[in-house]
């Protein structure tokens, strides 16, 4: 019963966490934002998890901008040359 | 069909095509194939180029217009997110299932972190074993380089659809780096 009132007004960790989504993308509404500031002020896991999914967050931004391209496309010019032929 | 002018555009812009859609899609197959389709696309379409711009903003714009079709296709796959998929995650009132629940990473420093190579591969193996279409969910804004309320728009999605396809692939991802390199 506890649990559930506390959820009710705090959030339960799964909708915190949906929250913490929702934060990297669109704003929060006021009630939102105070109710996950207290939810991680009670809880170490989910307070752990924003920041994790903050790193994750850098981590692939990071991943993508280094990707290396290296190309030979002169295969894939001939293959194109050959369809456009007998299009 | 002026088929000269075309082979002349595959010469001169494949190149600059072909890295633009594989920085966009990250897979080569697929990139590849978007490119072939845009100058196919353009054989068809030649009436309509007007010179106004140059062949290659022209070819530009009907690659991205693929890639668009491509990742509304994708996502359009996965807007239903069930609600049992989150119950590997947490228990039914909604609190962390323990086994999944985060330990403490200690980063002290996330420059440091990021920078470390090993780390990379490990995040590079978590996001290659998601389903794509949820490593394309976490990618999305990066790739496409604008804001999420144009994202959805685009994609013809609801935001609340796209943060919870989000939430899903993050929680998967997180679950996957912590036991790969905390463990």
């Amino acid at each position: 019963m506890m649990t559930k009132i506390m959820h009710l007004l705090f959030l339960s960790c799964l909708r915190a966490t949906e929250l913490i989504e929702k934060q990297f993308h669109f704003k929060l509404t006021v009630l939102e934002r105070l109710q996950l500031m207290i939810h991680k002020s009670m809880c170490k896991a989910c307070s752990d998890y924003e920041k994790q999914s903050a790193v994750l967050e850098h981590g692939i931004q990071k991943q993508l901008k280094n990707q290396a391209i290296q190309v030979d496309v002169s295969k894939l010019k001939q293959d194109i040359i050959r369809k456009l032929k007998t299009e | 069909m002026p088929t000269n002018l075309l082979t002349t555009w595959v010469e001169n812009y494949t190149a600059d095509l072909y890295k633009w859609a594989l920085y966009k899609v990250s897979n080569r197959e697929l990139a590849m194939d978007l490119v072939q389709d845009t100058f196919l696309s353009a054989t068809e379409k030649m009436d309509s180029f007007k010179g106004d711009s140059s062949p290659k903003t022209w070819l530009f714009s009907i690659l991205n217009h693929k890639i668009i079709d491509h990742y509304r296709k994708k996502v359009r796959q996965t807007v239903s997110v069930e609600d049992q998929s989150f119950s590997s995650f947490f228990e039914h009132d909604g609190g962390w299932q323990e086994q999944r629940k985060p330990n403490d990473w200690h980063i002290d420093e996330e420059e440091n972190l990021l920078d470390d190579s090993e780390f990379q591969q490990v995040l590079k193996k978590c996001l290659d074993a998601l389903p794509e279409k949820w490593s394309i969910s976490v990618k999305l804004k990066y790739l496409m380089e604008k804001d999420s309320e144009e994202i959805c728009q685009e994609l013809g999605i609801t935001p609340s659809n796209f943060w919870q396809i989000v939430h899903r692939a993050k929680l998967q991802l997180r679950d996957c780096v912590e036991k790969n390199w905390y463990n």
